[in-house]
């Protein structure tokens, strides 16, 4: 690990004024994933602002009867917290699903929102990769890519985001708040990841010193919902694939679903095709295949990963299908 | 920088810190103990499982200036004086040690899991647990400690 | 004899285990020690045209970044070192991950930042990574350690040819890793001529004579320490370079220094199992009677050594079958030296023990009835007999306690909701070394005694079982025996991997607890102030330390009031010899799969075993549910993947090479025919330790496609290929 220098904030001021002034600076929250990365040396901050020690570990209810969610909350501790357990156990299960005991006790929301991917070639350095050095190209193409995604993908980039609580968010519509220098603005979801295109190295829409505050969720549907991941092994494994989906049917017809991916995409994949082909259509295991064919008809597949386009259109069916029948059985 | 702990009831103090050290490196190469063990470095296999204020970590990726003022509690630590606590002599009744070398990781695991609920069931035991690797014993045995250490913890309470 | 022995008696290491008092190589405190930490080649085939070391060395703490330039020539050893070149030795890089300089600094981060920091610059050339790509190069590999890797028995081409029914089929695994929970950690501290490694060796003997070779050092130069090892699984069996170069490196900077690798590095510095293939033609009678086995397997090669790890043992030697030809081939490709690891035959097993499942659901045989028809009653390679085999006893035990009777043999045919449930069993067998083995065994004056041996605590139980033999021959109370273990200023003894510590060990152990109890005794019955005197020595019975008259139990004296009397300890040695065999098993596997989403789980697990007389059950279990464990993760995960362009471990950690977790692994019910082998000097114990799992990637195979009628060849078997 590179030497650097380590500022420990005590409050949010301090920690985006110490990020405005020390450029390429990084926030340091649980350091599940950034004291790894820099361990390998993937990550060579000159400046780590501490952020560990700030207030922002509280859960607040909205107004607007959502939930406000601070971003140094641990993972563990958000799933735990119980208005988010009973209003919103999609996420209390994606967070669960995620990693192992002791890392959830150390991520923070924050930090997991930002969760950068496990790609074996962004950790070799040896090995060409234009997300950790762009402009050197990527290994994974031509390379081992079980793992890889088949759904936003470019010619520079096939890595997944890996988080498991990402895809939750993405299906719940959260809204991102973050703060700088300059003040503070509000990112939906959808809008905070970006696809890699021609410049996998930028992954979110976030200024390096922005910091994330807190999440925030518009009050829950009364639909059931579920998030479902589907890995190697029987825990502590990233999604192969994933899906956190909810589904209210009206008399045999869906009125409304939200719908999200994991495991497939370079970001928390919203499956939006497939909402806009479920939505009014009869609540039939037929609709669910025909959703989520319409939502994998654009997936490109790699030499290691075909597989995940008939995984990803079976997990969507099974889980739709279960809560369908949960819905009606309610 | 200068860091100060307090571990197993004890403050210490370590001076010369380098801030990008872990605090699985300060509690073995300063602070002489090494019962905590360095087998990833990445957290992927709990063998460098401490309490961190009442909550199980992965050591390794607690970067040491984060563990300043803080309570650090080790397998060194769980039993007072010279004996044992019940779930290190569940994990000897039981044969749950083979080689040992994951076992300091998995007793603070387990040591947390059987006080926060002793009441788990086997699938929430090996829910709880599946962030320590053990790649001798085949994890059966580790089952039936934590078990035996939950029975007695709530047999204490009846 | 108390009865101690047998008996699931707790760890007597288990204390020090559990408080984290246990010193593991890289635990030991040294003072004035410095850290290494290894560069290692980013290229697979090439060479070093440039290594700047100037930006490391600039670093605070760095005391010295070593290379080729710098280090003296080191002669390259013989077996148990396996990889055929010392690194660091010139500028040739013969593989991906290997040693190209080692920095030394104050503290192990800044050795390894400085190690980022070197600059090496190559010409590389294009490798060759995978058997695929190299086929039509398999050879017959030279001789290795004496053995041929081509066996032939009668005439199996034409017996093949006649076969009234024929099974061919291809089987093949993936490079796998060890992956010890324990880093491999060596730590040199040189005293003039003399050097103390404080290692992580599964065999501290042979590892002082592989240091001894590459440092033209005597032997009794050399000490090697190695009280605890975090597991090894055969990954430090042999010595590998970085105890070499640590040492080399120890000895220029004049100060101790501790290497300990990264998990990354581990996957490219001590070895790994080969990737192999394996064409497997089985002939047979119409009755289910094996006549022909034509076995060619390939495995991975490298260019600086033929080690071939994976042997086709059971081909050769578990059924009975008169015409038998096995080849063993390799391929040299670009990569790390393949190695031991554990239960190597498993490879090989795998695929017989699939095929003879084919075999069965061609003839519409029972798979255990098919096996019993083909049993060897004697050695059918070498013809002799056994001295104890109770095989067909462990297939009776484990069917029945299975329920294997109730078994619908039509493939999908037995459900349970929309799972489907599949029952499939292998035999389990693996061979053990027995390896000369010395022991001194010290009665002190206060009648407690303590076993010395250069053998090693793996985990298996060592501490434990020689405790419990010597305690049980000497009459003595567990904690009165204290056994040391880990380092060679004690009698050479076994190592710790060939299933053959218990093997090697037990016998010594218990010769010298014997010869301690009569040399005690005789000193008793000849002592005018022992209550003893006088007796015959064979009238003296020794219990729980004490002393007793047969007949009489109020003459009664005791170790320590023999010993106090005598003045000065009694010191025995033992070194019984005994011989290599092999030890059996039978396990029964329930899977269940829902076709949804090609979820398959391993349910349930029943094994019974013959390996002799059973010294300790608990540590017998034990030894069942981890090598049934390594079975699970054999044939469900563990998957070593290498880049094919550039020869590269791609998943060198734990995130992304598997290992099962505890929700992988269903319990494991194990039953013993615990009946003495009369052959062993081990108290008829036979080497146990890699016999449990060997049969289990098979057992999972098989009843995957009794669940789905789906036969699966090629492991792991992930989510991918069942959907």
């Amino acid at each position: 690990m590179k030497d650097f220098a380590y500022v420990a904030a005590p409050d949010v001021a301090t920690a985006v004024r110490a990020a405005a002034d020390a450029p390429g600076a990084r926030f340091l929250a649980g350091g599940t994933n950034l004291v790894d990365l820099m361990r390998q040396h993937v990550e060579r901050p000159d400046t780590v602002v501490d952020i560990s020690r700030l207030p922002l570990t509280s859960v607040e209810e909205t107004k607007s009867g959502g939930l406000r969610i601070g971003a140094l909350m641990r993972n563990s501790d958000l799933a735990a917290h119980p208005l988010v357990r009973t209003r919103y156990p999609m996420l209390t299960q994606a967070l669960l699903a995620g990693a192992s005991a002791q890392l959830r006790n150390m991520a923070t929301v924050g930090g997991n929102l930002l969760q950068r991917t496990r790609c074996p070639y962004f950790y070799d350095r040896a090995t060409p990769c234009h997300k950790r050095e762009p402009g050197t190209g990527c290994a994974a193409v031509g390379g081992f890519n079980r793992s890889h995604a088949i759904l936003g993908t470019s010619a520079s980039c096939v890595a997944t985001h890996p988080s498991d609580m990402c895809v939750a968010l993405a299906a719940l519509d959260a809204v991102v708040e973050v703060e700088d220098v300059r003040g503070t603005r509000r990112i939906p979801l959808a809008d905070l990841h970006r696809l890699p295109g021609d410049t996998p190295h930028l992954e979110t829409t976030l200024a390096p010193d922005e910091l994330i505050t807190s999440v925030e969720l518009p009050a829950p549907a009364a639909a059931p919902s579920r998030y479902r991941k589907v890995r190697d092994r029987a825990s502590f494994a990233f999604a192969l694939v994933s899906v956190a989906a909810a589904l209210e049917v009206t008399d045999g017809t869906v009125a409304a679903v939200r719908l999200a991916l994991g495991g497939v995409a370079p970001k928390p994949w919203r499956a939006v095709e497939a909402e806009r082909v479920l939505t009014g259509a009869p609540a039939t295991e037929e609709s669910f295949r025909a959703a989520a064919d319409a939502e994998l008809a654009p997936a490109v597949t790699l030499d290691g990963n075909e597989f995940k386009v008939e995984l990803a259109r079976r997990t969507i069916v099974a889980t739709l299908r279960d809560l369908a029948r949960e819905g009606s059985r309610a | 920088m200068r860091v100060t702990i307090e571990v197993n009831g004890e403050r210490r103090t370590a001076d010369d810190v380098w801030p990008g050290e872990s605090l699985l490196y300060v509690l073995r190469e300063r602070l002489g103990l090494p019962g905590a063990k360095n087998a990833c470095e990445q957290g992927e296999c709990g063998s460098c499982t401490v309490y961190l204020d009442d909550t199980p970590v992965c050591a390794c990726l607690v970067a040491a200036g984060q563990a300043e003022g803080r309570s650090v509690r080790t397998v060194e630590g769980l039993a007072g004086g010279d004996g044992l606590d019940p779930v290190q002599e569940a994990f000897v009744a039981t044969g749950a040690v083979q080689c040992g070398f994951c076992t300091p990781g998995l007793i603070v695991a387990a040591h947390e899991l059987v006080h926060r609920d002793p009441g788990a069931t086997d699938a929430e035991i090996r829910e709880a647990l599946a962030g320590n690797l053990c790649r001798c014993t085949g994890y059966e045995k580790i089952l039936d400690a934590v078990r035996l250490a939950a029975a007695k913890k709530a047999g204490e309470r009846a | 004899m108390t009865g101690l022995v047998g008996r699931g008696v707790a760890r007597v290491d288990g204390r020090a285990k559990v408080t984290g008092a246990a010193r593991y190589a890289a635990d030991h405190e040294i003072p004035g020690m410095l850290h290494g930490h290894l560069v290692l080649s980013t290229v697979a085939r090439g060479e070093i045209t440039e290594l700047d070391t100037s930006a490391a060395l600039a670093l605070p703490g760095v005391v010295a970044v070593l290379t080729h330039r710098d280090l003296p020539p080191l002669r390259v050893p013989s077996f148990p070192y396996l990889k055929g070149f010392v690194p660091m030795q010139d500028t040739r890089v013969h593989h991906s991950g290997q040693p190209v300089a080692h920095v030394v600094a104050e503290t192990p981060e800044q050795a390894r930042e400085a190690a980022n920091l070197v600059r090496v610059r190559y010409r590389a050339e294009r490798p060759t990574a995978h058997l695929a790509h190299a086929l039509d190069e398999a050879f017959l590999p030279p001789l290795f350690r004496d053995e041929p890797n081509e066996f032939v028995r009668g005439d199996a081409g034409a017996a093949l040819e006649a076969a009234a029914v024929r099974v061919e089929q291809d089987y093949s695994s993936p490079m796998m890793h060890h992956n010890p929970i324990e880093p491999h950690s060596s730590t040199a501290v040189w005293d003039g001529n003399s050097l103390t490694l404080y290692e992580s060796a599964q065999g501290i003997v042979f590892t002082r004579r592989v240091v001894s070779i590459a440092f033209d050092l005597p032997e009794a130069n050399i000490r090697i320490i190695s009280p605890y090892l975090g597991g090894g699984f055969g990954a430090k069996g042999p010595t590998w370079s970085h105890t070499l170069l640590n040492a080399a490196v120890a000895r220029e900077v004049g100060r101790p220094v501790r290497v300990t690798l990264t998990r990354a590095q581990m996957y490219t510095m001590n070895g790994h199992r080969a990737e192999y293939r394996r064409n497997l033609r089985l002939g047979a009678t119409r009755e289910g009677r094996l006549t022909a086995i034509v076995d060619t397997s390939t495995a991975q090669l490298t260019r600086t050594d033929h080690g071939v790890y994976n042997t086709s043992e059971s081909t050769l030697r578990l059924y009975d079958c008169p015409n038998v030809h096995v080849r063993q081939l390799g391929v040299r490709l670009d990569l790390p030296s393949s190695s031991y690891m554990r239960s190597p035959e498993t490879t090989a097993h795998f695929g017989l023990e699939t095929a003879l499942d084919e075999l069965a659901h061609e003839l519409g045989v029972d798979p255990v009835e098919l096996r019993i028809r083909n049993h060897a009653s004697a050695d059918p390679h070498s013809g002799e007999p056994y001295s104890s085999k109770h095989l067909l006893d462990c297939y009776r035990i484990a069917a029945r306690a299975f329920g294997w009777a109730r078994r619908d043999p039509r493939p999908g045919s037995m459900r349970d909701g929309n799972v489907r449930v599949g029952w499939g069993m292998a035999t389990e067998t693996h061979t053990f070394s027995a390896i000369q083995s010395n022991v001194e065994l010290t009665v002190d004056v206060d009648g407690r005694a303590t076993l010395r041996a250069a053998t090693q605590e793996i985990g298996t139980g060592t501490y434990t079982v020689i405790t419990q033999v010597a305690a049980d021959e000497l009459g003595m109370p567990l904690e009165h025996v204290t056994t040391l273990l880990g380092d060679t200023a004690y009698p050479d003894a076994a190592l710790s991997a060939a299933s053959a510590t218990v093997a090697s060990v037990i016998g010594p152990v218990s010769q010298a607890a014997q010869d301690a109890r009569k040399a005690v005794i005789a000193l008793a019955v000849a002592d005018p102030r022992s209550p003893l005197h006088g007796v015959p020595a064979e009238d003296v019975v020794a219990e729980r330390g004490y002393l007793f008259a047969r007949g009489d139990r109020g003459r009664r004296d005791s170790y320590r009031g023999a010993l106090a009397r005598h003045g000065r300890p009694v010191i025995v040695t033992g070194s019984r010899l005994n011989s290599s065999g092999h030890s059996y098993g039978a396990v029964f596997v329930e899977v269940r799969f829902d076709p949804r989403l090609a979820t398959l789980r391993v349910s349930r697990v029943v094994t019974a075993y013959d390996p002799g007389r059973v010294l300790n059950h608990r540590t017998a279990h034990g030894q069942v549910i981890g090598g049934v464990t390594w079975g699970i993760g054999f044939a469900l995960m563990e998957h070593t993947m290498v880049d094919p362009h550039t020869a590269r471990v791609v998943n060198p950690n734990l995130s992304t090479y598997l290992v099962p977790v505890s929700a992988d692994t269903p319990s494991v019910e194990s039953f013993f025919v615990d009946r003495p082998d009369k052959g062993s000097t081990a108290l008829g114990a036979r080497g146990f330790g890699e016999t449990p799992g060997t049969g289990v990637p098979a057992a999972i195979g098989n009843a995957i496609f009794h669940a789905t009628g789906r036969r699966l060849r090629d492991v792991p078997f992930t989510r991918d290929k069942l959907l």
